[in-house]
């Protein structure tokens, strides 16, 4: 038995070793390859200067960047104009391979699992997500970077983002300077609220819609009253351990002990308003498997519905549907971890050059030449300056369209044609006016209870949707849920979240 | 030549009676299959705003072109998208026969004394595999077909369940003795293989050939994994790419800058149908090629002389 | 000595057929046995190194058998795997009969365009998605706008009624693959020796005889081959019928949850690439000695048609 053991393992250690040498080759040739066709453009301009004596660290360097969003036609064109401004700038050329938001997590879990060679690349909360990848090894750690050639990035965004995605104390990826706190809004479409004359002042929580929908209700059959998907939630005071999972602890916590939020009689209560509103005839009957209401949004026929809000978000949505949208808070302006962690650049840990790819970063962040420049397009061809930080999209901005949130700082980006010029300022209002929600730095390490995280998130699955959306009892629901929940382990997450809770508050003095 | 085999069919005729069930058995069934699809290209045919309002309909209030127009609109992607999914399928499928066709032909021929070891070889990679990262770290590290057109042709190049039926083919519609008395002809096994073997099982090397040329025409997970360059993705994977894009973006549209700025952006159902329409059409038109071996069957008697 | 060569002795006497085996051995050496070394993940757990994949290997920690703990330690563990095996079968058993049934049918039909055009219908659902057949599902059965809810004037909430899904799972599964399938069978008749056919007219045997006597025994190995490949995928469901088709509903789950929807589910948060392993090792395996055992209780009654 033990001989065969031993043949096994002898096996494979051969094998191993064979297929590492095998793609250790093979790795190199990569290298060699990306540099020779990618780097043409540098080795045009260096040829003259490519003397036997030259240092190696003054040859340009390439980074390999793969970020978030759907693949542009002008990419290459306009890269090519960033090229020669970074080249001057900080003696580094960009490869950039951009993924599509829906294969970001996948192609990349597999990419950097299998150790494919890059120097940036985009993470967030709810993209490859930053905290697991972390603390998987699969970034480098920044924090002496950051005091050298990442200074620029520390002087210039909200101190708030790099200290809240800290991972056990260290920064791995620089987050985008943008906006800070998450609120909740309700949305209302206004033609109807004008129509009947009805009154947003009131309205602070879920229940005190209820008169706004019944008259919408009782005199627009054609309206669904409240726009629902299956992914809602009513507004709870908590801040969850993990998002959408019934670990959490209040927001008002003193103690940081960690409840299960199944048994607490906020839920009840929230719930109950939800499921009047479900039988009433507000919300769709086949809520809980609605992914989207975009026709909705689309033909006009909602009254009200709920959703994360920005600075100047109203027009934002007033423009996209083509009718005037109008919000009221539902919730205070909480900093979550997600909130902090929604859009980031890390480095890569097997990056070649992790001081050329912090050099970078802090460009992008801080210069508004480069910033703008990868986020519009050239001059001229994707866009006209219409004052001196105005721009107006020209016909074929269409053809270079980047997610402008994934790509570092968005407050030195120029106005679109349209923004009241004080949108910055108001960016920075809303962020200070956040609240640090008591979890606020604290990431929960999964990797003693993964097996009770599978089978919870499967219970999840099955009973959230029906229970938050009120399309099920929850009198009778929710004690079923928890049943299950608890039968699937979801005590022992709560024991080992509080745990890990207890420690960090040690750690910080909270 | 071809007048004997259509004469020996006739032969074999139903009653007319059973003629009429079968083609209605036969015809029910294959309507049910269109339907769908007839659907699909009839929402891609529907204005936008028409489908928000009334939801899917048999007959749409308003016809409208818009999503062709937004389809074609991405210019010249769409076209070279095409070039690329069809010389994967050409090249993909012509190899994959090559492997295939000589694996399972060795493994069918009695006397190959290790055709056991070479079947078993090849059926133990239909269970089990190694997943998807150290497969990622062969393709691209150790045979370098990053961003290559090789990678989408030779992951998909064999398959045991192809091998395992084509030779089931082979034994069943090639009998033995016809092989021994080619054999006592002087004829060597790549001569047998080619004059007699591939004639008689013509069928079979269809149906494989049409299974391999769906399987390289519907890929889009190759692409997905070994393509960067977006001047070589194929259209399946286009299309799946926004698809699956498009429902992520929903799902996280608690995020608040996700949602305004990548929403816009996104395609309209109509679209999307279109696209559907655009991947699939040009496919139905080869179907005819692989169908003549096996709804007309062969001149067998004429090979076999 | 001897010995040796006697093995040299066969290799020079199969050197041809050899020859024809090597391109194919070559690719699954490649594409299928090298990358099986990863298998190790499964009693790792995985974290990533600076120096590439197999030095992240080596490094991470040995854990046994924790990462398949996941996969039995739940009370959904019975239903998932009852679920699976349950479709599975009824997959393997109704596909083949209406395939077979399908087959033959084309084939006896007289007007030989009639039958290409059903076929070729027959084959489109293959080229759709799971995605695009979940949105056409939801055409039929949405509750408010749903074309079956109109036509019978019911208000039934199909999505969250779950007495009728194991049938509509079967249906969908059925529309989608039957059509796909029925092409090997239908190619086997059409490689079937005609004078058969003739000698049993001669003899005065009806069609239906013909079919009895002899499509169906000539189909038997084919038939039998299909059918112990699709053994090995029992422990395999297909995700995008149980994901996308049923809506990803929860109330559902009793009857739409398999395998694979509750791996794909339970490691969305964690996504610990040495579980997912893990279990497509668990289900490769059981696949494996189902076959194996399958295969040799064939054998038994017919050594030809057995795979190896």
């Amino acid at each position: 038995m033990s001989k065969k053991k031993k043949h096994f393992s002898l096996l494979l250690t051969t094998l191993l070793t064979i297929s590492m040498a095998l793609s250790a080759c093979g790795g190199n040739n990569n290298t060699k390859n990306t540099t020779g066709t990618g780097g043409n453009n540098a080795a045009a301009t260096n040829t003259t200067t490519d003397a036997p004596d030259t240092k190696p660290a003054e040859e340009p360097v390439e980074l390999i960047w793969y970020t978030i969003g759907a693949p542009q036609k002008d990419l290459d064109k306009v890269m090519e104009e960033v090229n020669k401004y970074t080249l001057d700038k900080i003696n580094a050329t960009l490869d950039v391979k951009m993924i599509d938001f829906g294969d970001y997590t996948q192609k990349m879990q597999v990419m950097v699992a299998s150790g494919e060679p890059m120097d940036i690349l985009f993470t967030c909360s709810w993209a490859f997500d930053y905290v697991q990848n972390s603390r998987k090894g699969a970034f480098l750690q920044l924090d002496d970077l950051l005091k050298d050639q990442g200074k620029g990035i520390v002087d210039t965004i909200d101190p708030a983002f790099l200290e809240g995605s800290k991972v056990d104390g260290h920064n791995y990826a620089i987050p985008a300077n943008k906006e800070l706190p998450a609120q909740e809004v309700y949305r209302f479409n206004k033609e109807l609220l004008d129509k009947y004359n009805l009154d947003l002042t009131s309205v602070k929580t879920l229940a005190d819609l209820e008169p706004l929908l019944k008259t919408i209700k009782d005199n627009e059959p054609e309206i669904t009253p409240y726009a629902m998907v299956k992914d809602f939630m009513p507004v709870m005071p908590f801040d969850y351990v993990i998002e959408k999972m019934p670990m959490a602890v209040y927001m008002d916590t003193k103690d940081y002990k960690v409840v299960n939020i199944l048994e607490t009689p906020e839920i009840k209560e929230a719930l109950q308003t939800v499921r009047k509103f479900y039988q009433a005839g507000y919300i769709s009957p086949e809520v809980a498997t609605t992914t989207s209401v975009d026709d909705l949004y689309k033909a006009g026929k909602w009254f009200t519905d709920r959703a994360a809000t920005q600075p100047m978000a109203d027009n934002l949505w007033s423009a996209s549907y083509g009718y005037p949208v109008v919000s009221t808070p539902a919730g205070q302006p909480y900093i979550y971890n997600w909130s902090v962690m929604g859009s980031m650049q890390a480095i890569s840990a097997n990056s070649e050059y992790p001081e050329k790819a912090m050099e970078f970063l802090n460009l992008l962040n801080t210069d508004p030449v480069l910033r703008n420049m990868i986020d519009s397009g050239i001059e001229g061809v994707h866009y006209e300056k219409i004052s001196d930080n105005m721009i107006k999209n020209l016909p074929d901005a269409k053809n270079y369209d980047m997610p402008t949130f994934s790509l570092g700082n968005i407050m030195i980006n120029y106005l679109n044609e349209g923004d009241p010029e004080n949108k910055w300022e108001e960016f920075k209002t809303f962020n200070d006016s956040g609240i640090n929600a008591p979890l606020l730095g604290f990431n929960f390490d999964t990797s003693n209870i993964t097996n009770e995280i599978a089978a919870v998130q499967n219970v999840k699955e099955e009973f959230w949707a029906p229970l938050m959306t009120g399309s099920v009892d929850p009198d009778e629901y929710l004690a079923k849920a928890n049943e299950k929940f608890k039968a699937a382990g979801l005590d022992n997450i709560i024991a080992e979240a509080q745990t890990q809770i207890d420690a960090w508050k040690a750690a910080n003095n909270k | 030549m071809s007048a004997k085999p259509i004469k020996s069919r006739d032969f074999h005729q139903l009653s007319s009676v059973w003629n009429i069930v079968f083609n209605c058995i036969a015809g029910a069934f294959s309507l049910l299959c269109v339907f769908p699809f007839l659907f699909v290209v009839l929402i891609s045919f529907t204005d936008e705003g028409a489908l928000a309002r009334d939801g899917y309909k048999l007959i749409p209030a308003k016809w409208s072109l818009e999503a062709y127009k937004y389809v074609f609109g991405t210019g010249d992607t769409l076209l070279r998208s095409y070039g690329v999914t069809i010389a994967v399928t050409v090249i993909g499928t012509m190899v994959s026969l090559l492997l295939i066709s000589l694996y399972a032909y060795a493994i069918s021929r009695k006397s190959f004394k290790y055709r056991k070891f070479f079947a078993f070889f090849a059926f133990f990679t239909m269970l089990f595999n190694g997943g998807l990262v150290p497969t990622y770290i062969i393709v691209t590290q150790m045979l370098g077909l990053k961003d290559s057109i090789w990678a989408l042709v030779l992951p998909l190049a064999m398959n045991a369940f192809y091998i395992i039926i084509l030779r089931t083919f082979y034994i069943t519609s090639v009998p033995d003795p016809l092989i021994e008395s080619a054999k006592i002809d002087g004829a060597g096994e790549f001569r047998t293989f080619l004059r007699i073997v591939l004639p008689l099982s013509l069928p079979g090397l269809a149906t494989i050939g049409l299974f391999s040329t769906l399987g390289y025409w519907n890929d889009w997970f190759n692409a997905l994994l070994y393509i960067d360059n977006p001047n070589l993705v194929p259209l399946q994977s286009m299309l799946m790419r926004i698809e699956t894009s498009m429902q992520f973006i929903l799902q996280n549209s608690q995020n608040s800058s996700l949602s305004l700025e990548a929403l816009r952006s996104m395609p309209q159902d109509t679209s999307r149908m279109a696209m559907v329409v655009l991947a699939t059409g040009p496919i139905i038109f080869a179907y005819p090629f692989f169908q003549r071996y096996f709804i007309q069957g062969l001149t067998v008697g004429a090979v076999k002389e | 000595m001897g010995k040796i060569g006697r093995s040299a002795k066969d290799i020079m006497r199969n050197k041809v057929l050899l020859f024809m085996v090597l391109p194919g051995t070559l690719w699954f050496l490649f594409f299928s046995y090298l990358p099986m070394v990863g298998t190790v993940i499964a009693f790792k757990e995985y974290r990533f190194s600076r120096d590439g994949f197999w030095a992240s290997i080596i490094r991470s920690k040995w854990v046994g058998w924790d990462n398949f703990k996941f996969l039995f330690s739940t009370n959904d563990a019975f239903l998932i795997t009852r679920n699976t095996i349950l479709y599975n079968t009824a997959f393997i058993v109704l596909g083949l009969i209406m395939s077979v049934l399908l087959a033959v049918v084309l084939s006896e039909i007289a007007n030989k365009k009639l039958a290409k055009l059903y076929q070729t219908g027959m084959f489109l659902p293959y080229f759709l998605s799971w995605v695009v057949v979940g949105y056409f599902a939801f055409s039929f059965l949405s509750s408010e706008r749903g074309l079956l809810n109109q036509l019978f004037g019911s208000h039934i909430s199909w999505y969250s009624e779950s007495k009728y899904w194991p049938f509509i799972i079967i249906f969908v599964y059925l529309w989608k693959a039957v059509g796909y399938n029925s092409v090997v069978y239908l190619a086997a008749i059409m490689g079937i020796d005609k004078s058969l056919y003739e000698a049993a007219m001669i003899d005065g045997a009806s069609k239906f005889q013909q079919i009895r006597n002899i499509t169906l025994p000539l189909l038997n190995p084919i038939i039998i081959i299909m059918t112990l490949l699709a053994i090995g995928k029992i422990f395999y469901a297909d995700f995008g019928l149980f994901y996308q088709v049923p809506r990803n509903s929860g109330t559902l789950y009793s009857v739409t949850n398999v395998i694979d929807t509750y791996v794909y589910r339970g490691l969305k948060t964690t996504g610990e690439i040495g579980m997912s392993t893990a279990a497509g090792l668990y289900q490769s395996v059981v696949g494996f000695v189902l076959v194996l055992a399958s295969n040799y209780i064939v054998r038994k009654f017919d050594k030809d048609s057995a795979l190896f």
